[in-house]
């Protein structure tokens, strides 16, 4: 019987190859996509998971209250872990990771390095850091130990087994190699170059490891199994009470502790994380496969039921000859599920194939290949899946034929068969159309963010990064002039960080409109004398730092616009010589410079203070001529290393670098056009299906209509208006559903387009023209056709 | 199941059967209270005007359809209101039918198309291959066992069809102008296959417009708009 099946359905397949590649090609494409997109979607859903305790682990987050602000952070003061492990017995070990870069030295290799850690010895215990060498319960225990991964030690000494050997950091600071770890997994919300032991950080005297109110840390504790975090949570205002008295807080402020078990950490972007992940994207590439998977079974469904027609004789015979309906079904169903198995086929190969690219797409990998973790049996099951959905109601719709009605020859589709397929056509076009206007709107908002006016100049910028190297900050004057003396360099200019690299956010006070001193958290940007004018900065009232006035670089602060009108002034001129303190600097605020774009366009501009700070550069920012670039570069590196020599040449163009930050919504906006593409490609696919079929059907009526006299545009007209009425329809389901999706979308840009009409125009006629080429095609064929031969074909 | 009395030798029994065709304006009475027996072991011939209701008893006959009224009583079991699957059951194991199109599959060899009433009735592999053998030599088709239908003349191809009809021994074969496509002497060496089946003991039900081909049978009977107006008894 099995065999059976299988010889009529290969059989069928080959006599009608051009239906069957519609199908499988259809299928396989609309796979290969539901299949990358599931992997994505498990692997941004598999973060954090390799961790044996994953379960128990929990992160500290505080919201800290400011008088006039909520700040939500995702991290912790010092003490807070090792305190709440001595007071609450359900904490079974806690381990703090506080962010670092060095200067990294092995022999004569000197690196950079700004993705280390300090951390407690029980961050082993916690985490799961399988080591090559040394052992975990120990590395980190004394002062001066620090842990390589893997990558890291192959970058130093070329080789892992490298225990007890030796790293200079800054230049100065010996460390001793306890031991080297495997390199952490891609799906870890942080990671980390190489571990110092926390003890270091105390020995270095690089922080008070006993101040309550230094949020500066990551802290994860460890809690027993099934243990839930809220009840935790629960004590800790006592516990705060307990700790923090009055006189510890400044004034006005007050904090409250947040359990934050691992399994959310990747995906919080309210507090953020150090490798951030998006449920959002997540949920959207989900919806999209699946739409794509639809519109690929659609075609299925359709292509199958209008071929009925001629099935039709088949199923009537098999009746009369004894088949039951469950054998019918069967065999339909089987037929679908080898169609959807040779899409499989296809499909793992395409794969395969595209899964490198889709990796580069992605940002990361987020699979080597579809074998690993059985993903590939996963996908079979899918696929049999599909078969089985895609199968089912042709399945139905065959064998419910009435035998009687079929024996009598004639037979046609029936109305509802036809509405239905129209129906289906329909929300095909609709996802398609959906689609493209996605695409149009993100890649408008993404236009936008790139050419919208920052605020500041940001072409033929170059930034040199000295990391806060402190020989070169205190002879900053003189370097900043000697690179200026290099061909093809126009200015220069030293700061503490440039836009869209973070800032520190300073605890300040400032004299508001009725002459109180109010607590604002300004965001900082240590600057000298010529950072405002080379950064093209506008002052819109007062004036910018100078040279002439002795006290600018002790007592003076120039303050944006925001924070002008936060602070209730209704004119910026009258913030000018009002008191403002911050981080011990006493003084008054000489001038108010326009708002400029110091984070992506995704925030808000926030109240931001520049003051003259030589001791906090980080980085020379040097205007250079646009003509021959490269060369300029090479000048300044060489300068660089005469100048510089202690540390590696390390430089970005500040345009490039603003822009990386919306590397996530690129490729959210690439992935999205490619997906986009895709389903209007099978959606296409389908309705070429289509309409070569329903041309087919009515050949011998074109066949008479043109004896009758009909025009070979009038033919073509009549057979293409159909299916481009479907359209038509799709395109008014779907602006408005577009527009809802989109307007969403954009909610989360602080600075965003408007959704033009143009938008859903150019979408629609793109959708119909798509269809008008792909119909029309078989219209003229058809229309084109010598009649008599038409004819005679009955 | 509910057994009525009846002779023996009757296998088929219609009772006042009736059937209906509604369509949204008219309703058409294709059967009229038609009252009818077959004896195990005959060959009849069924005849009348187009449209009369030839093809609407003989597809009630065969258990394709269900008549609206009346009684069917099929070798003593009462058939009439049977479901789908229970129909389907009866007709596997105990009819046979040959179609004026013939109505091979064509995506299947001659072979295949005469095996597969054996595959739906599970008969095992190598018995399928014996009998189809057995039957296509019967029908004289065996060189052409592994041809598609469209490769093969009207001829040749009704002989496969009646092979399909007979490969499982059917106790009835129903045949519904099985000459109507062919010339007289391919009809003719269709009415002797017929006949020689007849002779071996299987009943024969079969709708004709042609009155030669009507004189093989033994008894003809006459249908006027769905009721019978005469039976001749063929000598
Ligand atoms: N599916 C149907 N719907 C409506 N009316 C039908 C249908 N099938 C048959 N009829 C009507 O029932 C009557 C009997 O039809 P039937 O096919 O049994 O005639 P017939 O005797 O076989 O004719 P012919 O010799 O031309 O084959 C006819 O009047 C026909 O119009
Ligand atoms: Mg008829």
């Amino acid at each position: 019987m099995i065999k059976n099946y299988f010889k009529i359905a290969f059989r069928n397949l080959w006599r009608h190859k051009s239906f069957s590649l519609i199908n499988i090609v259809g299928l396989a494409v609309g796979m290969t996509a539901c299949f990358l997109i599931f992997m994505y979607v498990r692997f941004e859903l598999s973060y954090d998971k390799f961790n044996q305790n994953f379960s128990q682990i929990h992160r500290l987050n505080t919201d800290i209250k400011t008088p006039n602000e909520v700040l939500h952070w995702s991290s912790a003061s010092p003490p807070m872990g090792p305190t709440l492990q001595a007071d609450f017995p359900e904490v079974k070990a806690n381990a703090r990771v506080f962010g670092a870069g060095f200067l990294v030295e092995s022999n004569n290799h000197k690196f950079q390095e700004n993705n280390l850690a300090f951390t407690d010895p029980s961050l082993l215990k916690i985490f799961t850091f399988p080591f090559i060498h040394g052992n975990p319960a120990t590395a980190l225990k004394d002062p001066f130990s620090v842990v390589l991964t893997e990558a890291s030690a192959k970058k130093y000494f070329g080789g892992t087994d490298i225990v007890g050997k030796t790293l200079k950091l800054n230049g100065k600071q010996l460390v001793t190699i306890t031991g080297v770890m495997q390199d952490v997994p891609l799906n870890s919300h942080f990671n980390f170059d190489m571990l110092i032991s926390s003890s270091t950080m105390e020995k270095m005297k690089l922080i008070d490891m006993n101040e309550w109110g230094n949020f500066s840390n990551a802290t994860y504790i460890l809690l027993p199994e099934g243990y839930d975090g809220l009840k935790l949570q629960a004590k800790l205002p006592d516990f705060l009470k307990k700790h923090i008295s009055e006189d510890k807080r400044r004034k006005g402020y007050n904090y409250e502790l947040f359990i934050e078990p691992l399994k959310d950490v990747y995906m919080d972007t309210f507090r953020g994380a150090p490798v951030n992940g998006n449920l959002r994207n997540v949920y959207v590439f989900s919806i999209v496969a699946i739409f794509i998977l639809l519109i690929a079974c659609i075609n299925f469904v359709n292509l199958t039921t209008a071929r009925s027609t001629e099935r039709a004789k088949e199923v009537g015979i098999r009746k009369v000859i004894g088949a039951g309906k469950n054998q019918l079904t069967t065999q339909f169903l089987g037929e679908s599920i080898i169609i959807s198995m040779i899409a499989f086929i296809v499909s793992v190969l395409l794969s395969m194939l595209l899964l490198p690219l889709f990796n580069q797409l992605a940002g990361k990998i987020i699979s080597h290949n579809i074998i690993e973790h059985g993903y590939i049996f996963i996908l079979f099951a899918i696929a049999v899946a599909i078969g089985f959905l895609a199968g089912i109601y042709p399945a139905l719709v065959l064998t419910n034929f009435k035998i009687t009605t079929i024996l009598k020859g004639r037979f046609t589709s029936s109305v509802k068969g036809i509405f239905l397929r129209k129906g289906l056509v329909v929300v095909q076009f609709t996802i398609s159309i959906v689609l493209i206007v996605g695409t149009i709107i993100v890649y408008n908002q993404l236009n936008f963010m790139r050419n919208q006016s920052l605020g500041f100049r940001t072409d033929q910028m170059l930034v040199l990064d000295f990391s806060g190297d402190s020989t070169v900050q205190a002879m900053s004057e003189s370097l900043k002039h000697e690179f200026t003396q290099v061909p093809g360099v126009l200015s220069a200019s030293g700061s503490g960080t440039t836009p869209g690299n973070g800032n520190s956010v300073a605890y300040s006070e400032v004299e508001s409109r009725n002459g109180s001193l109010v607590p604002v958290n300004m965001n900082l940007y240590d600057v000298d004398f010529d950072f405002i004018p080379q950064y093209g900065m506008k002052i819109v009232a007062g004036r910018a730092f100078s040279r002439d006035f002795a006290t600018d670089s002790t007592k003076s602060f120039v303050v944006n616009e925001t924070t002008v009108k936060n602070l209730g002034y209704t004119s910026a001129k009258d913030a000018v010589g009002k008191t403002f303190n911050q981080w011990g600097r006493k003084g008054t605020i000489i001038g108010v410079v326009q708002d400029f774009h110091f984070e992506s366009l995704q925030q808000n501009v926030k109240p931001l203070n520049l003051r003259i700070n030589p001791h906090n550069l980080g980085v020379f920012t040097l205007k250079i001529k646009g003509g021959d670039i490269p060369n300029t570069l090479k000048a300044v590196e060489s300068k660089w290393k005469v100048l510089i020599p202690q540390r590696p040449f390390s430089y970005y163009f500040l345009d490039q670098n603003f822009n990386k930050q919306y590397a996530t919504e690129d490729r959210f906006g690439k992935l999205f056009m490619y997906f986009a593409v895709l389903a209007i490609m099978i959606s296409c696919l389908g309705l070429l299906g289509l309409a070569s079929y329903s041309t087919l059907q009515r050949t011998r009526e074109i066949g008479i209509r043109k004896v009758l006299g009909a025009t070979v545009p009038g033919i073509v007209n009549m057979l293409s208006k159909e299916f481009l009425w479907l359209v038509g329809i799709a395109a008014i389901i779907a602006f408005p559903l577009a527009w809802l999706g989109m307007h969403s979308w954009l909610k989360d840009f602080a600075y965003k387009i408007n959704i033009a009409w143009w938008v859903f125009a150019v979408a629609g006629i793109l959708a119909m023209m798509i269809a008008i080429s792909t119909v029309a095609f078989q219209a003229i064929r058809a229309a084109l056709a010598n009649p008599v031969k038409s004819l005679r074909s009955e | 199941m509910n057994k009525t009395e009846v002779s023996e030798s009757t296998m088929i029994k219609i009772t006042d059967l009736e059937k209906f065709y509604r369509t949204e304006e008219v309703e058409t009475i294709a059967l009229n209270k038609l009252s009818i027996e077959i004896k195990t072991g005959e060959f009849v011939a069924i005849m009348g005007p187009s449209g009369c209701g030839k093809s609407t008893l003989l597809n009630i006959l065969g258990m394709l359809d269900d008549p609206d009224e009346g009684s069917y009583v099929f070798n003593g079991i009462e058939v009439a209101h049977f479901t789908e699957r229970k129909r389907a059951d009866l007709r596997k194991h105990n009819i046979g039918f040959v179609f004026q199109s013939f109505n091979l599959i064509d995506e299947l060899t001659v072979f295949e198309n005469v095996e597969l009433p054996l595959i739906y009735t599970g008969v095992p592999s190598s018995e399928r291959v014996k009998r189809v053998e057995e039957v296509l030599d019967k029908m004289q088709i065996m060189h052409r066992r592994n041809h598609y239908p469209q490769q093969l003349s009207g001829g040749q191809q009704q002989r496969v069809a009646i092979a399909r009809a007979v490969v499982n021994k059917p106790k009835l074969i129903l045949a519904d102008e099985p000459t109507g496509n062919l010339d007289s002497s391919n009809g003719n060496d269709v009415m002797e296959l017929l006949t020689d089946l007849n002779e071996q003991g299987t009943t024969i039900i079969m709708v004709t417009h042609s009155e030669h081909d009507a004189r093989y049978s033994h008894r003809i009977i006459r249908l006027l708009d769905g009721q019978s107006v005469m039976e001749n008894i063929m000598i």
